[in-house]
C-alpha cells in the first residue's frame, strides 16, 4: 500500500485541525450564546455517536435511544437532588444503572429480528414518558425536576465554558470507544451481523450476546450524554427528555453523516444541530420544524441511506482514481444489486467502511 | 373492590374500545403482511382522518360519518401511492428498518402540518346525539361509542369477507403467505401489495372517523395510539389478522378494567407490559405463524 502512509498523514492532520478548532472555539466565540450552541451540537454528536454503536455496527435501527438519554438525565438529576450524591458520582452511577436497565430491554428487543426491535424501542420511550409524567411525587412530573448546579460558585459564562470542554471530552471518549470496537474482532462480528445475520451465526459468531453487549454499551454512552446534559441545563421535563423525536434526531444525524463511518454521526450532528438551533432562534417553536425534520429524514432514507461521507468519497475517488485495492468491503445490498444486474461490473469504491 | 355494575360498565367500555383497536391493528397487520413494513404513520393517518371529519363538520355542519365517503377512497389511493412511490423504492435488503424511518418521517410531516393548519388546540365534535345514551344491564352506553364500535365491527367484517371470499382476497393472502409462489401462480404481487397497503390505510380512515365522534383530538395524539397498536400486533403475532383482533379485544378490555383501580395513564402501561412479556416468553407472538418467527 503505497498511499497508506499518505492517507494516514492526511487523516491525522484533519483530526488535529478539527481538534484545534473545537478546543479554541470557546475563546473565539463572541458571546456565551455561541458556546451554548456549541454545547448543544456536542451533545447531539455524543448522542448520535452513541446511537451508532447499535445502528452503525449491527444495522438495527433504534428509535428509542431518547429513552436512555432521558433515563440518564433523570437518574443523574434524581441522585443529586433526592439522594444527595456528588454530581459526577451521580452521573456515572446513573449511567451504570441505565446499562443495567438496558440488559432486560435488550433481552426482549433483540430476541426477534428487525421489526420487533424497532417496536420495543419506540414503546420504551412511550412507557417511560407515561411513568415519569404520572409518578409526579418522585420525578416532579410535568412541573419538571430542577437539578442543582455542580459548580455553585461559577458564573454563567464560566459554567458554559466548563461544560463545553466536558462534552468535548465525552465526545472524544465515545469516538475512541467506537474506533476501538470498529477495529476489533468484536466489531467484525457485529458488522457481519449487519450484513447477514444467518451467515454470521453459521460462522460461529455468538450473534445474540454480541448484539446485547453492544446495545448495553450504546445505552451507557447515551445515558452519560443525557446525564451531562442534566447537570448543564439544570431543568428536566419528561416531555422533552422522553420524546420519540429526540431519538429520531439521533437517527437522522447518524444517517445523514453515514452510519458506517466514525465521524459520520458527528458530521450529521454539526449540520442538523446547527440547523435546529438556528431555526429555534429565527422561527421560534412552530409545528413546521416537525415537517422539516420529517422531510429531511425522508429524503435521507430515500436518496442517500449511506450518508454524505460515502457520497463525497465516491466523488473524490472519481477524480483521484486511488483506493483500487484488491480487497474491499461490499454491502449485502450492493452484492444483491450486482447479482440482479450482471452487466454492471464497475465497483464504486466509496463503500469501504472505516476512515 | 368496585361494584358489579361498575365492572360491567368497564367490560362494555372495554369491548367498545377493543373493537376500534382491532380494526386499526388489522390495518397494521396488513401492511406488515404484504410488505414486511412497520407502518408508524398509521396512527398519524388515523388522526388526520379524525381532523378531516371534525373540519368538515365545523365548516359545513354535515354528520362526521358522511366524511367516510370521501376519506376512505382518498386514504386508499394515498396508501397505494405511498406503497408504489415510496416504499418499493427502498433497498430490499434493509427494507424493514428503512421503512420504519420512512413511515416515521411521514408521521412527523402529518403531525407538523396538522399543528400548522389547525394549531395545537384540542378539538372535539359536538353532535346532537353526543350526550345520548342508554342503559344496558345497568351499564350506561353512550350512543356515539356504540356507533364507533359498530363502524369498526362493520369494517372489520367487510375486511374479513373481502380477504376470505373474493378473488382479490385470495391473491392478497397468497402474496402475504409466499410472494414468489404467488408470482408463479400469475398474481401481480406488486399491484396486490399496493392494494393491500391501500386497504390498511382505509382502516385508518374508518377508525379516524369513529375516533372523532367521541374523543378530543390534537395533533400529537397519534403517539398515544401507535404504542398500544404496535404492542397489539406483536402480542397477536406479526402478520396474523385474527391474532391482532384477539389481542386487541383482550388488551382493550384489560386496560378498561385496570382503569377502575388505577389512573388512565397507568392503565395504559398494560400494553407495554404485555409487549415485553410476550417478547420475553414467546417472541413470535401468541397467534403468529411462520411469518413472525423471523421478524
Amino acid at each position: 500500500m503505497r498511499r497508506g502512509s499518505d492517507t494516514r498523514l492526511i487523516h491525522l492532520g484533519a483530526l488535529l485541525a478539527a481538534a484545534a478548532i473545537a478546543l479554541s472555539f470557546p475563546s473565539m466565540a463572541p458571546s456565551p450564546y455561541e458556546i451554548t450552541v456549541g454545547i448543544a451540537i456536542l451533545n447531539y454528536a455524543v448522542l448520535s455517536t452513541s446511537w451508532n454503536f447499535v445502528g452503525g455496527f449491527t444495522g438495527y435501527i433504534s428509535l428509542g435511544h431518547g429513552a436512555f438519554a432521558g433515563l440518564g438525565a433523570y437518574g443523574t438529576g434524581l441522585l443529586v437532588a433526592r439522594a444527595g450524591l456528588p454530581p459526577f458520582a451521580a452521573l456515572f452511577t446513573a449511567a451504570a444503572l441505565v446499562a443495567l436497565i438496558a440488559v432486560p430491554v435488550g433481552y426482549a428487543a433483540l430476541r426477534v429480528r428487525g421489526a420487533s426491535f424497532v417496536i420495543v424501542s419506540i414503546a420504551l420511550v412511550l412507557i417511560l414518558l407515561l411513568v415519569f409524567q404520572s409518578w409526579a411525587s418522585f420525578t416532579g412530573g410535568s412541573r419538571g425536576l430542577v437539578v442543582p448546579r455542580p459548580f455553585p460558585g461559577m458564573l454563567r459564562a464560566e459554567h458554559h465554558r466548563t461544560f463545553y470542554f466536558l462534552f468535548l471530552a465525552l465526545l472524544a471518549v465515545t469516538l475512541s470507544a467506537w474506533w476501538v470496537i470498529d477495529r476489533s474482532r468484536f466489531g467484525m462480528g457485529l458488522k457481519a451481523i449487519r450484513e447477514d445475520e444467518d451467515k454470521a451465526q453459521s460462522l460461529g459468531i455468538p450473534t445474540y450476546s454480541y448484539k446485547l453487549v453492544v446495545f448495553v454499551v450504546s445505552a451507557a454512552f447515551t445515558a452519560l450524554a443525557g446525564g451531562l446534559y442534566a447537570l448543564w441545563f439544570g431543568d428536566l421535563d419528561p416531555v422533552f427528555q422522553f420524546s420519540v423525536l429526540g431519538g429520531a434526531y439521533m437517527v437522522l444525524m447518524a444517517l445523514l453523516g453515514g452510519v458506517r463511518h466514525l465521524y459520520g454521526p458527528l458530521l450529521g450532528a454539526v449540520a442538523v444541530g446547527y440547523a435546529l438551533e438556528y431555526a429555534k432562534v429565527e422561527y421560534g417553536d412552530t409545528p413546521l420544524h416537525l415537517v422539516v425534520a420529517g422531510l429531511l429524514l425522508g429524503v435521507v432514507v430515500m436518496f442517500m441511506p449511506d450518508g454524505v461521507i460515502p457520497a463525497a468519497t465516491a466523488l473524490i475517488g472519481r477524480f483521484r482514481r486511488s483506493g483500487e485495492t484488491s480487497i474491499r468491503e461490499v454491502t449485502a445490498a450492493e452484492l444483491r444489486e450486482r447479482r440482479e444486474q450482471p452487466n454492471r461490473t464497475e465497483v464504486k469504491d466509496g463503500e469501504r467502511s472505516g476512515t | 373492590m368496585p361494584s358489579a355494575s361498575l365492572v360491567l360498565q368497564s367490560v362494555v367500555l372495554g369491548v367498545l374500545l377493543g373493537g376500534l383497536y382491532a380494526l386499526l391493528a388489522a390495518g397494521l397487520t396488513l401492511y406488515f403482511g404484504v410488505m414486511r413494513v412497520v407502518m408508524i404513520a398509521h396512527s398519524a393517518f388515523l388522526i388526520l382522518a379524525a381532523y378531516l371529519a371534525w373540519y368538515a363538520h365545523r365548516e359545513t355542519g354535515v354528520d362526521p360519518l358522511l366524511t367516510l365517503f370521501v376519506t376512505v377512497p382518498l386514504f386508499f389511493a394515498a396508501g397505494v401511492a405511498m406503497q408504489r412511490l415510496l416504499l418499493t423504492r427502498l433497498r430490499p435488503a434493509t427494507l424493514t428498518m428503512m421503512s420504519v424511518l420512512l413511515t416515521f418521517s411521514v408521521a412527523l410531516v402529518i403531525e407538523g402540518l396538522l399543528g400548522y393548519a389547525f394549531s395545537g388546540t384540542q378539538r372535539r365534535i359536538r353532535l346532537g346525539y353526543s350526550a345520548a345514551g342508554f342503559e344496558f344491564l345497568g351499564a350506561r352506553v353512550a350512543v356515539v361509542k356504540l356507533i364507533a364500535f359498530g363502524l369498526a365491527a362493520l369494517a372489520l367484517l367487510g375486511l374479513y369477507v373481502l380477504m376470505k371470499r373474493s378473488r382479490f382476497g385470495q391473491a392478497l393472502r397468497a402474496t402475504i403467505q409466499h410472494r414468489e409462489a404467488a408470482q408463479l401462480l400469475g398474481i401481480d404481487t406488486d399491484r396486490i401489495a399496493g392494494y393491500g397497503f391501500g386497504l390498511g390505510l382505509a382502516t385508518a380512515a374508518v377508525g379516524g372517523t369513529a375516533l372523532a365522534l367521541d374523543t378530543t383530538i390534537y395533533p400529537s395524539l397519534h403517539w398515544h395510539w401507535i404504542g398500544p397498536l404496535m404492542a397489539i400486533i406483536v402480542v397477536g403475532g406479526l402478520g396474523s389478522v385474527p391474532g391482532a383482533a384477539i389481542a386487541a379485544m383482550t388488551l382493550g378490555m384489560l386496560q378498561s378494567l385496570l382503569q377502575l383501580e388505577l389512573s388512565t395513564t397507568w392503565a395504559q402501561t398494560v400494553f407495554y407490559i404485555a409487549l415485553f412479556a410476550t417478547l420475553a416468553v414467546r417472541p413470535q407472538g401468541f397467534f403468529g405463524g411462520r411469518l413472525a418467527q423471523r421478524f
